[in-house]
């Protein structure tokens, strides 16, 4: 009976531990003190920045226009899209790993929300990373290195130009090709 | 024994986390798989091509079949006919601009006011009546009795093609020039003729022409007025819509012997008499949301109409203004106008998203889009800051200050855009400055960067001599956001206010239940619940153990 007892009770513990705290666990959330534009733009200089890791820009995306077309508003979102060969190359190289393909390229959004404010969302890479096993824990663990350099907001450099890859509203053409991805 | 079944109890603890988390994982990924994304409904209005009601032709007319050489010119064939029309026009406030303030008898309108985008309209009107509804005002000594110099078509062209160039004194080009300056872009000489037989009805291309552009560029002023607006989607505004409601500017802002109903400057914030009965003459205002949608509006969701005595409609409605594609700008800096280049050049320098952040004109601007408004009182006084009135630089001068409070029965919470600036003020003489932008002559701050010649210049057009010291002092002017109603599926929701930080959370003397809380309270609460399900479980414990102990 006790052991039964103890099986529920810690299933029922890690089914409300999980819904608490695994979206958190998942993913990031940054404050910028940039607009969204601006943000997007300068996360995108940042990606640039790391071409030597084999970093190139495949695409932005803003899925608030095409819910706009659909006749709803929604808070700005734009998304920067970027892959690296450096990374992506052993990954898509073995079968096992192939799946994990599902999250190229890496994402980074950018967005407003009802205060006002500009954040910047990031994949948790690491953590993510690691359920999949050592090799593309090991990749993504760089990849999350990689990322702390794309969300770093300068004040001190000027303001980039927004590079407009790929669809100006919710979808379509990506460089992605390009980017190796 | 007991060790070895608690580790037994652990191991399928473990196991057991794991399996739920594979089936919820699977479940999810079922669920994704059977769902289809949600298509996005497709708007259902349709698509009428435009056509005139008119029971006149006006190709027809012989006054109107011959080649104009200029505005004037079609003006006094359009006056032929519409014997009035000037005299009308003359009495209008897109003619005069100039409002008396009935209650505090100031002297408002562009004529009179100064802002923070360009501030004021003295000394410039050679570039600023080409939002004016005449011809030649260039100064102080223009004729406001002409009636040769309304300009009809400003208002009533219908073929897009009608356009007033800032520097002509409110002249269109009747030759063919290059604009904007310097682009390498040519406009063809101004096809008169054309122009004057194909006359219309107002539209949202005639009065967005200048309304859209304010402060000298589209979308910079209002933030809910720009050249989205021509041809608008549903999710920007749900009365324009282009391809259902699809409302001109004119059937909000009816005209009445060529005065539009609405004003800046004596806003109606409150309506509480309800829908206006078509054809029911009278002095009220009907542009109000009120005027068609009664005071009680909310049929399905009747408790919202308890909020109608305190927020305005626009409050909740838009929710963001700026919406569309384009950015609006949010502040405007001059103190840093005039940096130029190693060879003296002027600077234009770009914001991320390709808009002017600093031209060595005007200085420097930020930008925004859809932006959340911020939330005051007001009563529909405005109390303007005007050339003259007391600014030491101590304070933020509030170029139009709303009146009214959460006491006073005539207030509504409405929503604004605040516009922020830095402007020149004129230390000695203590007021802010009139100071001379535009033109070709030497004192033009926008040809020499010399802010002592402009301000010269400036305050002397006023009849007050420049002190001989200027500084700049922060300003803030705000708009109430009237325009970009949204879908009411998009209209602000109860948690978007009712929550801690929610959207009204600046706004003095409001209790809104669910925005803030009492630290002890909340400590009082969870110990209670907290002790209750203790409580729970000790009673379900004994009944259980005395069950088995009765077994």
């Amino acid at each position: 009976m006790k052991i039964i007892l103890g099986f529920i009770a810690g299933i029922a513990l890690v089914v409300v531990i999980t819904l608490m705290y695994a979206a958190d666990l998942m993913v990031n959330e940054y404050e910028s003190p940039f607009g969204v534009e601006e943000t997007a733009a300068r996360v995108q200089a940042n990606i640039q920045s790391l071409e030597h890791r084999g970093w190139k820009l495949s695409a932005l995306r803003n899925p608030a226009k095409a819910v706009a077309a659909g006749g709803t508003n929604v808070l700005p979102v734009l998304l920067v899209e970027a892959c690296s060969t450096t990374y992506s190359a052993p990954l898509l190289k073995d079968d096992k790993t192939k799946i994990v393909s599902l999250l190229m390229p890496c994402t980074i959004t950018v967005y407003k929300k009802d205060d006002g404010k500009t954040y910047i969302g990031t994949m948790n890479s690491g953590l993510v990373g690691r359920v999949f096993g050592k090799k593309v824990g090991d990749i993504m663990a760089e990849v999350a290195k990689d990322q702390q350099v794309f969300i770093n907001m300068d004040p001190s450099k000027p303001a980039p130009p927004l590079i407009r890859t790929g669809p100006g509203g919710g979808g379509g053409k990506g460089g992605a090709v390009d980017a190796g991805c | 024994m007991k060790k070895q079944r608690y580790i037994i109890g652990y191991l399928l603890f473990l196991i057991g986390g794991v399996m739920v988390s594979s089936a919820g994982y699977a479940s999810a990924k079922a669920e994704t798989m059977q769902k289809p994304a949600a298509a996005i409904p497709a708007t259902t209005a349709n698509t009428k091509k435009a056509k005139s009601n008119s029971t006149a032709d006006h190709s027809k007319f012989k006054e109107l079949d011959k080649n104009f050489n200029s505005g004037p010119e079609v003006t006094k064939a359009c006056l032929t006919c519409h014997t009035e029309a000037a005299k009308q026009v003359h009495a209008t406030k897109h003619w005069t601009w100039e409002f008396i303030n009935p209650a505090t008898k100031r002297k408002l309108g562009k004529k009179n006011v100064i802002n923070n985008f360009c501030t004021s309209t003295k000394t410039n009107e050679t570039f600023c009546s080409a939002c004016h509804v005449g011809y030649g005002w260039k100064d102080d000594k223009f004729d406001f009795t002409e009636e040769a110099a309304v300009d009809c078509l400003a208002c009533h062209d219908t073929t897009k093609s009608y356009k007033k160039i800032p520097g002509l004194s409110g002249h269109p080009n009747y030759k063919k020039m290059e604009w904007p300056p310097h682009s390498g872009k040519f406009r063809p000489a101004t096809d008169l003729k054309k122009i004057a037989q194909n006359v219309g009805q107002t539209s949202r291309d005639t009065c967005g022409g200048c309304h859209f552009y304010g402060g000298g560029g589209d979308a910079v002023k209002h933030g809910d007025l720009d050249s989205s607006l021509k041809q608008p989607g549903k999710y920007l505004d749900v009365h324009m819509d282009a391809k259902g409601l699809n409302f001109s500017c004119g059937k909000c802002h009816l005209s009445d012997s060529h005065e539009v109903s609405g004003s800046r400057y004596a806003p109606t914030s409150i309506d509480k008499k309800g829908a206006i009965m078509r054809g029911k003459a009278g002095e009220r205002n009907p542009t109000t949301c009120v005027a068609c949608h009664d005071n009680a509006p909310h049929k399905e969701y009747a408790k919202l109409n308890d909020h109608t005595d305190k927020i305005a409609c626009q409050t909740c409605h838009i929710p963001e203004f700026a919406r569309g594609p384009r950015e609006t700008k949010m502040t405007w800096d001059w103190s840093t106008a005039g940096k130029l280049d190693e060879k003296g050049h002027p600077i234009k320098i770009n914001s991320s998203s390709g808009a002017v952040a600093y031209d060595s004109k005007k200085g420097d601007f930020t930008y925004d889009r859809v932006v959340i408004p911020e939330y005051k009182w007001f009563n529909g006084e405005v109390k303007f800051t005007l050339f003259g009135d007391k600014v030491d630089g101590s304070d933020i001068v509030k170029i139009n200050d709303m009146m009214g409070g959460p006491d006073d029965p005539n207030a509504l919470i409405w929503p604004f855009k605040v516009f922020r600036g830095k402007q020149p003020y004129d230390v000695g003489n203590q007021t802010l400055a009139v100071f001379h932008t535009a033109g070709k002559d030497e004192a033009a701050f926008w040809g020499n960067f010399d802010w002592e010649k402009s301000m010269k210049a400036g305050m002397a057009s006023t009849g007050v001599e420049y002190s001989g010291k200027m500084a700049f002092v922060e300003t803030e002017m705000s708009w109430p956001i009237t325009h970009m109603v949204a879908p009411k599926e998009d209209a602000l929701t109860c948690a978007q206010c009712h929550k801690e930080n929610g959207r009204l959370s600046k706004v003095a003397g409001i209790y809104q239940p669910g925005t803030n809380s009492t630290p002890i309270l909340d400590m009082l609460g969870s110990i209670v619940a907290w002790l209750t399900l203790l409580g729970v479980i000790i009673h379900g414990g004994i009944r259980v153990i005395q069950s088995r102990k009765g077994a």
